[in-house]
């Protein structure tokens, strides 16, 4: 019978496994459905966040000061976080371009420094300011962490930057951007997804994003429906996620019944339930941690599926000759 | 040495080295990959976006399918799918490695674009004599060398026979091995370390920031931080405990107990510090899904870069 299981029970929804994906889709339905929901011309509030309005505040002081803003998206490669960030960065080259402020952008990466030319550049050109752009105001320092630490380190000293951004992902070396700017009086605002580099910002940076702070700013700064549609979409999740965190606590508390206490004679073992002397229960036998703890019987990964005749009698060593 | 031995075993995505159909692909993927680079160049910015969109979603597509398409349950190397499902899930974990390495041969040519980033703007300063020029020398010949040496180094390991013996003390290393070594064990590491060492300065002048008495967060703040600390000194850790088992009179099961300093501090990590980073980790987590998700669909046209 185990050797029957279909090829539509796939192994990522063996056991509970279905239950993440089912609410992770539930998820992207609540932004999805919020995008909609903006899109269709349904104001929608965002409440105020300190490190973004502080932006502003900075090109400004930079632009007094007559010293150039720095901008750094993080040693990480390109994905939604390094793009987020440069989203961001587009709007502190705008400003800084209307007030035609030199601005510096240091990439840890060469994707991302690709990319932030691209956008850098475009930027100027919407705002119609392209004879101000300078080509090597983006740079590529070195994808080496310590190395790109000391190359920013000393466009910092060197420069005398009067407003540094770090947002992105960082890690050791964002103490360091932090400190550096610091020693040179330029205004910080920060944000990292590590949350390990969370704490050395807030210790050292004026202004931090905290968290998803991080991605409402481009909603926040731009005020698009499909930005601000996401953003409040993203709220609903969070409440959604808090509700499941109470419903589970709660009916796990009501299964265990913490002043009487439950004895159980079973319990769940590599997916399935085996009978076991009389014990206390303990959280892991209640329904809801075993619902986000799936498990493989491994029983059902023996199918007997045909031979491939072309398949070569050894495999090549992993990575190749 | 074989440079396609990672060919086997044979998927939709490799074929036998040196076979008709190795070579098939190999052109096939060339042309299709050049004649769309060639047609992005040509086409006007605006006929760029459906394009750029339909491959975002296309690549975007791959992995939502193969987290949601039913992957294989007990795959075995060598065997067969059992019907049309299997067909697509067999197909789709052969493609997971293909898909990821694409995104590296990309960045292997960006790497240029950085590389040649370097060079404009330390050749120049260098030419111009400009402010810190010296620097920029500096980095260049840098870079210069240890292509050189790195290059040497990398061929003698990987085509001398004898390198294992050669290269296994000092003493025994050609000379250009010997530089290589020097420039990288003596001085990259050695300074990567320096960089490294001086975060234990930069903490202190942030910690004393940080904790200055300025409001109420502050103050709670230090409290909590001084516990915690306290807490990893072994002395006080001894002393506070001690004081703590005395007033217990050595009961394990007292309520005293809850008063050692370890104790609170754990009661300060598991109920405010880890809860804390669970609630931030949701919203990045959370922050992260929809901005993927807005990518992949194209739903922020230009975004902030418009």
């Amino acid at each position: 019978m185990l050797a029957e299981l279909s090829s539509w029970r796939g192994q990522q929804y063996l056991d509970t496994g279905w239950f993440g994906v089912v609410f992770v889709l539930v998820l992207v339905a609540f932004i999805l459905a919020n995008i909609r929901r903006a899109k269709s011309g349904k104001d929608m509030y965002i409440r105020r966040i300190a490190g973004l309005n502080a932006i502003d505040e900075a090109i400004g002081r930079s632009t007094e000061m007559g010293r150039p803003v720095l901008m750094v998206p993080g040693l990480g490669q390109l994905n939604a976080i390094s793009m987020q960030a440069l989203n961001i960065f587009a709007y502190v080259a705008r400003t800084a371009a209307r007030f035609a402020n030199p601005i510096r952008v240091c990439c840890g990466d060469a994707a991302v420094y690709t990319v932030a030319q691209e956008i850098i550049r475009d930027t100027y050109q919407q705002e119609g300011l392209i004879d101000r752009y300078d080509i090597d105001s983006v740079r590529f320092i070195s994808d080496r962490q310590f190395a790109f630490a000391a190359g920013v380190s000393g466009t910092i000293l060197r420069e005398k930057t009067a407003a540094c951004f770090f947002m992105g992902e960082f890690f050791a070396e964002s103490l360091i951007f932090a400190e550096t700017a610091n020693s040179v009086g330029a205004i910080q605002v920060a944000s990292s997804t590590q949350i390990t580099q969370t704490p050395f910002f807030i210790a050292a940076c004026d202004y931090v994003l905290i968290g998803d702070e991080f991605y409402a700013a481009s909603a926040y700064l731009t005020r698009q429906p499909v930005l601000v549609g996401s953003l409040i979409g993203q709220d609903w999740c969070k409440l959604f996620v808090m509700a499941s965190i109470f419903v589970g606590v709660l009916g796990t508390s009501i299964q265990m019944r913490p002043f009487s206490g439950v004895t159980v004679t079973e319990e769940k073992s590599k997916g399935n339930f085996k009978t076991i002397p009389a014990r206390s229960m303990k959280v892991a036998d209640a329904f809801f941690p075993q619902l986000l703890a799936p498990q493989t019987d491994p029983e059902l990964t023996k199918i007997k599926r045909d031979p491939d005749p072309d398949a070569p009698k050894k495999a090549a060593p992993a990575g190749g000759g | 040495m074989d440079f396609f031995a990672q060919a086997a075993p044979p998927t939709f995505w490799n074929a036998p080295p040196g076979s008709g159909e190795f070579i098939t692909k190999l052109v096939v993927s060339f042309v299709l990959g050049f004649a769309l680079i060639f047609l992005l160049l040509k086409l006007p910015a605006q006929a760029r976006r459906p394009i750029v969109v339909t491959v975002t979603f296309l690549a975007g597509l791959f992995y939502v399918l193969q987290w949601l398409w039913p992957q294989p349950v007990g795959r075995e190397p060598g065997t067969l799918p059992r019907d049309g499902v299997e067909h697509v899930s067999f197909w789709i974990d052969d493609a997971v490695s293909v898909f990821g390495t694409i995104s590296n041969v990309l960045s292997a040519f960006l790497l240029g674009l950085g590389v040649y980033s370097i060079l404009r703007i330390h050749v120049r300063k260098l030419a111009k004599m400009q402010q810190d020029w010296l620097f920029s020398g500096v980095l260049l010949v840098s870079m210069l060398v240890m292509i050189l040496f790195g290059f040497y180094d990398w061929h003698v390991r990987t085509f001398d026979p004898k390198a294992a013996e050669i290269l296994l003390t000092p003493a025994g290393m050609p000379l250009p091995n010997k530089i290589f070594d020097l420039l990288f064990e003596g001085l990259l590491q050695q300074m990567d370390a320096a960089m490294f060492s001086i975060i234990a300065f930069y903490i202190l002048s942030a910690a004393y920031r940080a904790f200055r008495i300025r409001s109420v967060e502050a103050t709670i703040l230090l409290a909590t931080a001084l516990i915690v600390m306290l807490s990893l000194m072994g002395a006080v850790e001894f002393l506070w405990n001690s004081g703590v088992n005395s007033a217990a009179s050595n009961d394990p099961n007292s309520v005293i107990q809850n008063f050692g300093i370890t104790n609170i501090s754990k009661w300060i990590q598991d109920t405010f510090q880890n809860s804390s980073l669970r609630a931030i980790d949701f919203g990045i987590g959370i922050g992260a899904l929809a901005m993927g998700l807005r990518l992949w669909l194209s739903l922020e046209r230009g975004g902030v870069s418009s």
